[in-house]
């Protein structure tokens, strides 16, 4: 479904992503697990146009245009790291953004309907400001806007940043109900051990190059991934 | 009680003017996070385009409104693209976009001088009898109409930014416009949108204000004024731009009835009070993320 070649980004004179090769097949959660500032973040936004790239970036067999309106437009769409939900709208509007290129009504009516079933709680608090939700429920509107693109891959920045662990808990179980919704997920999460355990396919991230790769059951009982990322001497 | 009320309607329709002015500011400011002071020079122009179109082609005054809006439009478009989108390519610090723009804004100045000369110009009359008499409170027909074309094209930017999905993605790019971008707005088209209403606005205020008083090429510096009100009802705050420039009309009237000469220290001493206790202005900007 996604295929990256030889992906480079440069900011300035540093090379932060160095040659890279990642496959996503459909349906299933891939996800990129490393240290701060190994690149991972880098490598979400240069697939999503935000980030200039050298390298090949495939999506359904054609090139992905480097725009990041485009890029959405193809049916990819991130949930970016920090959340950056639009803390001066309404959560309703907020959802309404996440649909901004579609003009389906009912469709997008009928997605407005799984996401407040995902997230009842967004329901609830549908007519409030954004700004004055809690941090895991802006981490849930982050989550529901980017499904309101009707994406068929979702890029998932960091979700568990800065939450409590029985949110971060609760935030992984939808990560596998939105895969069992039909989604693709890419993940990019520094909490190795829960990403590991919901991923299908996993890659390490170091430093801006792929130093391991394989199947998400295998990496997670690797001695020096466990060492190095699970805490586990 | 009636001069209070006499002062107060006009103070009202010089404060509505003032709001069409200082909306285009605001806009501005909420998406790209500097001061347009470019936008005296593009509010000047409207004041010309409004007299030629009424003088030289010559349009009654609804045609003469319609040229100096979509002139405006048109200017305050092509402006953002050669002034300010390399900077917005090149993420230059706001500091460049406000050098920029006040470049901008004395070129205007001074091709206007150049070309048309620093003379004074009236419009032509446009009203037979200037005032409108209702029991004993005497409202000038400019007075009335200035207010009522601002009213009127401020409800439908309320609608526009409201309730259409560009005013939405206005409205989300105001707060984040790498958020809007992730959600598939060009934000391109979205600074073009603000860039046309702040202009359409322009010339219309450039055009009332022109009719009201003189045109003349300095013209651009009372919309320092409008400028002050934004910041005063907390800039990049629209409904805060509103009232601001509503109170900073009514009051300038009341201190120019009274105390003529203070009517512009009055106007200042109170951007300073206001700034000093509460630096976001009335409605600035509270909510935050907790990312």
């Amino acid at each position: 479904m996604l295929k990256v070649r030889d992906l480079n980004v440069y900011y300035g004179g540093i090379h932060a992503i160095r040659g890279i090769d990642i496959d996503v097949n459909k349906g299933e959660i891939v996800t990129i697990i490393g240290s701060n500032g190994a690149g991972k973040s880098s490598m979400l936004n240069a697939i999503s146009g935000i980030v200039k790239y050298q390298g090949q970036i495939e999506y359904e067999g054609k090139a992905l245009p480097q725009v990041a309106h485009k890029v959405v437009q193809s049916g990819i769409c991130q949930v970016p790291e920090g959340r950056v939900i639009f803390a001066n709208l309404t959560v309703h509007e907020n959802l309404k953004m996440g649909a901004y290129l579609r003009n389906d009504t009912k469709a997008i009516n009928e997605d407005f309907g799984k996401v407040y079933d995902l997230f009842p709680r967004l329901k609830e608090r549908e007519k409030q400001i954004a700004g004055t939700l809690s941090g895991g429920e802006q981490q849930m509107l982050a989550m529901g806007r980017g499904l309101m693109s009707s994406p068929e891959l979702i890029l998932l920045d960091e979700p568990s940043l800065g939450l409590a662990p029985l949110l971060i808990n609760t935030i992984f179980e939808i990560i596998k109900e939105i895969k069992s919704m039909g989604k693709t997920i890419l993940l990019v999460e520094q909490n190795a051990f829960k990403a590991l355990s919901v991923a299908d396919e996993a890659y390490v991230l170091e430093q801006g190059v792929i130093t391991a790769k394989g199947k998400a059951a295998d990496l997670i009982k690797d001695p020096k991934i466990q060492e190095a990322y699970l805490g586990k001497k | 009680m009636n001069v209070f009320l006499q002062q107060l309607i006009n103070g009202l329709s010089l404060g509505s003017v003032y709001a069409l002015m200082a909306v285009g500011y605001s806009l501005v400011y909420s998406i790209l996070n500097f001061s347009n002071f470019a936008h005296g020079g593009v509010i000047m122009l409207g004041a010309y385009f409004g007299l030629y179109a009424m003088t030289l082609l010559p349009l009654p005054l609804l045609g003469g409104l319609i040229v100096a809006a979509l002139c405006c439009g048109l200017v305050a478009v092509t402006l953002e693209k050669i002034a300010y989108s390399p900077l917005r390519r090149r993420n230059a610090p706001s500091l460049y976009f406000i050098i920029s723009a006040m470049g901008a804004s004395i070129f205007l100045e001074n091709i206007v001088v150049a070309t048309i000369g620093p003379t004074f110009k009236t419009y032509p009359t446009v009203f037979e009898k200037t005032a409108i008499q209702i029991a004993d409170i005497s409202v000038n027909k400019i007075d009335l109409m200035m207010f009522v074309i601002a009213a009127i094209s401020l409800l439908i930017l309320v609608f526009i930014l409201g309730k259409t999905k560009i005013g939405l993605a206005i409205r989300a790019s105001s707060y984040s416009s790498r958020g809007a971008t992730l959600m598939g707005v060009n934000v391109d088209r979205v600074i073009f949108v603000i860039f046309m209403i702040g202009g359409v606005m322009a010339g219309f205020a450039g055009m009332l204000f022109g009719m009201r008083y003189t045109v003349y090429p300095q013209i651009g510096i009372i919309t320092n004024k409008s400028f002050i009100a934004a910041v005063f009802g907390g800039l990049g705050s629209l409904p805060g731009a509103v009232i601001g420039s509503i109170l900073l009309g009514v009051i300038e009237t009341f201190a120019a009835s009274s105390v003529s000469n203070y009517r512009d220290l009055i106007a200042f001493v109170l951007l300073i009070l206001v700034l000093v206790i509460k630096p976001s202005g009335l409605m600035g900007k509270v909510v935050e993320d907790k990312a």
